[in-house]
C-alpha cells in the first residue's frame, strides 16, 4: 500500500511542537497509570483553599485536596476517555463507511446512510443524556453514548473514499482472483483509508475530551473519579470567592492539550491530502468538532 | 427546467426524502426516552408497591402493549403536540416549553447570530487576501476558539464581568425592561460568540477562498467590478449552500450545548435549564418532548436550508 509520500517532511515540519506537548501529557498520564504520581487525588491533605506551596504545587481546593494531584489524575482520565471513545468510534466508522461505499445504491448502503443521517439529526448532548439515562446502571454509559454517535462523520468520509477506491485496478484484480467482498474490504479498502482514520481518530479524541468536560461539568458525565470537567465544576463555585487555582489549572491543561492535538491534526491532514495543501483545510472538517 | 412545475416537484421530492429521517429520529427518541427512559409507573406509585400494583399501573399507562403500537401512539401524540405533563411540577409540557423557549432565544440567539455574522465578515476579509494580516489573525482566532470549551469561557466571563469588573449581573434573569435585558444578555452573548466564532470562521474561510478562486469570481474581478459587488453577488451567493448547512448543523452543536451550560450555570430559566432539571429528576415527559422535538426541528431546518439554497442556486435547481 502507498504510504503518504511526505512522511519525512511530516516529522521535520510543524509536527514537532504539538508532538512534544502531547508527549508531556502522555508521560503525566502514564505515571498515573503506573502509580508513580497523582494517586492521592481524593485524600484531604490540608485545610481548604491554600495558595501554592512546596507541598502543594498548585494549592488545594475547597475541600483541601491537592490540585496538582487532581490535575495529573485528570490527565489520565482525559486520555482514558479519549482513547476509549476515539479508537472504537473510528474503527466502527471505517467499517460502516467501507461497507456502505462498497455496495453503493444497494440496501446496505441505504440502511447505513439512513442510520448515519438519523444519528446526526439528534442533538448530540441530548442523545448522550437520554442514552445515559436509558443505561443509568452502566458505568461507561457516557463513553458508549459517545461511541454510538461519533462514528458517523468517519463513516461518511470513508464511504466517499471507498466509492473512489472500488473503481481502482487492484480491487478488480482482487475480485477476479476470487476474494470475497468482506476480504476485499478488510484487506484492500480499509488499509487505503488509514490516512483518513488517523486524522479522524485525532478529531474524535478531542471531541471526546471536550464532551467529557462539558458533561462532567453539568454533573452528567463521569460518575466517580476525577476529571478536568469535575475540577471546572468545583472551580465555578470557588471562583466567585476569588480562588482561581482549580480553574487556571484545569482550563490551561485542557486548552493546551486540545490546541496541540488540533495542530497535529491540521499537519497530518495537510500532508496526507495534497488537495488541501495551500488552502486551509478541506471542507471535510465540516461538523467535525462537536463540542 | 426552471418552470414552476419542476420547482414544485423538487420541493415535493425533498419533503418526501425527509420522511425516513423523521421516522428515524422519532424512533430513536421514543426508544431512548420512553421505552428505556424513566419508568413512569414507579413515579406514580407510592413507596414499596406490590408487584400487582405495578402491573396494574403499567397496564393503565399502556406499557404492556407491543413496541410498535406504543411507537405509533407516540407519533400520533407528537404530531398533535400532546406532550403530557411534567412530573416535577404538574405543568403541561407545552406550556413549560412556551414559557422557557422564548427566554432561551432571548438569552442566546443574539450571541449565536452575532457569532455567525462576525465569522462571515472576518472570513470574507481573510479570503480576499489569503496570507494577509487579517487572514493570520483569523487563523489564530479560529484555532483558539475551536480549542476553548464553552465551560471555560462561561466561568471566565462570569469571573471577569461579574466578580472582578462587576459590570453585569451573572446570575438569574430579572428582565423587565430594555436596560435590564441588555445587562443580562451581555455575558451569554459573549459566551455564545466565543463558542461560535472559531468553529465557523475556519470553515467559512476555506469555503470562501475556494469560491473566490472559481471562474465566476475571477472573471468578475477581471472585469473590474467593485469588491463589494463581487463578494456579495458572486462569492457569498455561490457559497450559500455549504454556509447554510453549516449554520443549521451548528444549531444543535452550539446552541443546545450552549444553552445547557450557560443557562444552568448562570441560572437562566430557559429550555436548557428545564432539560437539565428534567435529566437530574428523571422527568420523562419533559425529556421526551425536548429530545424528539429538537430532533424533528433539526430535520425540518436541514430540509428547509437545502431547499432554500437549491431555489436560489441555478446550478443545483437544474439538476
Amino acid at each position: 500500500m502507498k504510504a503518504p509520500a511526505t512522511t519525512h517532511k511530516l516529522t521535520a515540519g510543524g509536527l514537532r511542537a504539538p508532538l512534544a506537548v502531547i508527549a508531556v501529557y502522555l508521560v503525566a498520564a502514564a505515571g498515573v497509570w503506573l502509580g508513580w504520581w497523582g494517586t492521592d487525588w481524593s485524600g484531604i491533605q490540608a485545610s481548604g483553599r491554600q495558595p501554592p506551596s512546596p507541598e502543594h504545587w498548585l494549592g488545594t481546593n475547597l475541600l483541601g485536596q491537592d490540585i496538582f494531584s487532581r490535575l495529573l489524575a485528570g490527565t489520565a482520565t482525559a486520555f482514558e476517555v479519549g482513547l476509549l471513545v476515539s479508537v472504537p468510534a473510528t474503527l466502527l466508522g471505517a467499517l460502516v463507511g467501507a461497507f456502505a461505499g462498497y455496495f453503493p445504491q444497494r440496501w446496505p448502503d441505504a440502511v447505513l446512510m439512513w442510520l448515519t443521517g438519523t444519528l446526526d439529526a439528534i442533538p448530540f448532548y441530548l442523545f448522550v443524556i437520554a442514552l445515559s439515562y436509558a443505561m443509568r446502571d452502566h458505568p461507561a454509559a457516557m463513553q458508549l453514548a459517545m461511541i454510538m454517535t461519533f462514528w458517523t462523520l468517519t463513516a461518511r468520509i470513508v464511504r466517499a473514499e471507498t466509492l473512489r477506491i472500488r473503481q481502482l485496478g487492484f480491487v478488480a484484480a482482487a475480485r477476479v482472483s476470487g476474494l470475497g467482498s468482506w476480504q476485499i474490504i478488510r484487506r484492500h479498502v480499509v488499509p487505503h483509508t488509514v490516512h483518513i482514520l488517523l486524522v479522524q481518530a485525532a478529531i474524535l479524541f478531542v471531541a471526546a475530551i471536550k464532551a467529557e468536560v462539558l458533561l462532567s461539568f453539568l454533573g452528567l458525565g463521569l460518575q466517580d473519579g476525577v476529571s478536568w470537567g469535575i475540577m471546572l465544576a468545583e472551580a465555578s463555585q470557588e471562583i466567585l470567592a476569588g480562588h482561581y487555582g482549580n480553574f487556571v489549572a484545569a482550563s490551561a491543561a485542557l486548552l493546551l492539550l486540545v490546541l496541540a492535538i488540533n495542530r497535529m491534526t491540521d499537519e497530518l491532514q495537510r500532508s496526507a491530502d495534497p488537495r488541501s495543501r495551500g488552502s486551509a483545510d478541506p471542507a471535510a472538517r465540516h461538523e467535525a468538532t462537536r463540542a | 427546467m426552471t418552470t414552476p412545475g419542476s420547482r414544485r416537484t423538487l420541493v415535493a421530492r425533498r419533503l418526501l426524502g425527509a420522511l425516513p429521517l423523521l421516522l428515524g429520529v422519532t424512533l430513536v427518541s421514543f426508544t431512548l426516552t420512553v421505552h428505556f427512559g424513566p419508568d413512569q409507573a414507579w413515579e406514580l406509585l407510592g413507596r414499596n408497591p406490590t408487584p400487582e400494583q405495578v402491573e396494574q399501573v403499567q397496564r393503565q399507562l399502556g406499557q404492556d402493549r407491543p413496541f410498535l403500537m406504543r411507537y405509533g401512539e407516540f407519533l400520533q401524540r407528537l404530531t398533535r403536540l400532546e406532550l403530557g405533563h411534567s412530573q416535577a411540577s404538574g405543568e403541561s409540557v407545552t406550556g413549560l416549553l412556551a414559557r422557557t423557549v422564548p427566554v432561551s432565544l432571548l438569552a442566546l440567539a443574539p450571541g449565536f447570530v452575532l457569532g455567525i455574522a462576525l465569522a462571515l465578515a472576518l472570513a470574507l476579509a481573510a479570503a480576499w487576501r489569503p496570507g494577509g494580516r487579517i487572514d493570520r489573525l483569523c487563523r489564530g482566532l479560529s484555532s483558539l476558539g475551536m480549542s476553548l470549551s464553552v465551560v471555560i469561557t462561561v466561568i471566565a466571563l462570569q469571573a471577569i464581568f461579574g466578580v472582578w469588573l462587576d459590570w453585569f449581573p451573572v446570575r438569574g434573569w430579572a428582565v423587565d425592561n430594555a436596560a435590564s435585558y441588555l445587562a443580562h444578555v451581555a455575558v451569554p452573548t459573549m459566551a455564545m460568540v466565543a463558542a461560535n466564532l472559531g468553529y465557523n470562521l475556519r470553515f467559512f474561510r476555506a469555503v470562501l477562498v475556494a469560491t473566490i478562486n472559481e471562474p465566476p469570481a475571477r472573471t468578475a474581478l477581471a472585469y473590474g467590478l467593485p469588491k463589494s459587488r463581487i463578494l456579495t453577488r458572486y462569492v457569498l451567493r455561490a457559497a450559500l449552500l455549504p454556509i447554510l448547512t453549516r449554520v443549521v448543523f451548528s444549531v444543535p452543536l452550539i446552541l443546545i450545548s450552549g444553552s445547557l451550560v450557560i443557562e444552568s450555570h448562570l441560572g437562566i430559566p430557559g429550555a436548557g435549564r428545564i432539560t437539565f432539571d428534567a435529566v437530574t429528576s428523571g422527568d420523562q415527559p419533559v425529556l421526551m418532548a425536548v429530545v424528539s422535538l429538537s430532533a424533528v426541528l433539526f430535520v425540518v431546518a436541514l430540509t428547509a436550508a437545502d431547499l432554500l439554497a437549491r431555489l436560489v442556486d441555478p446550478r443545483i435547481r437544474a439538476a
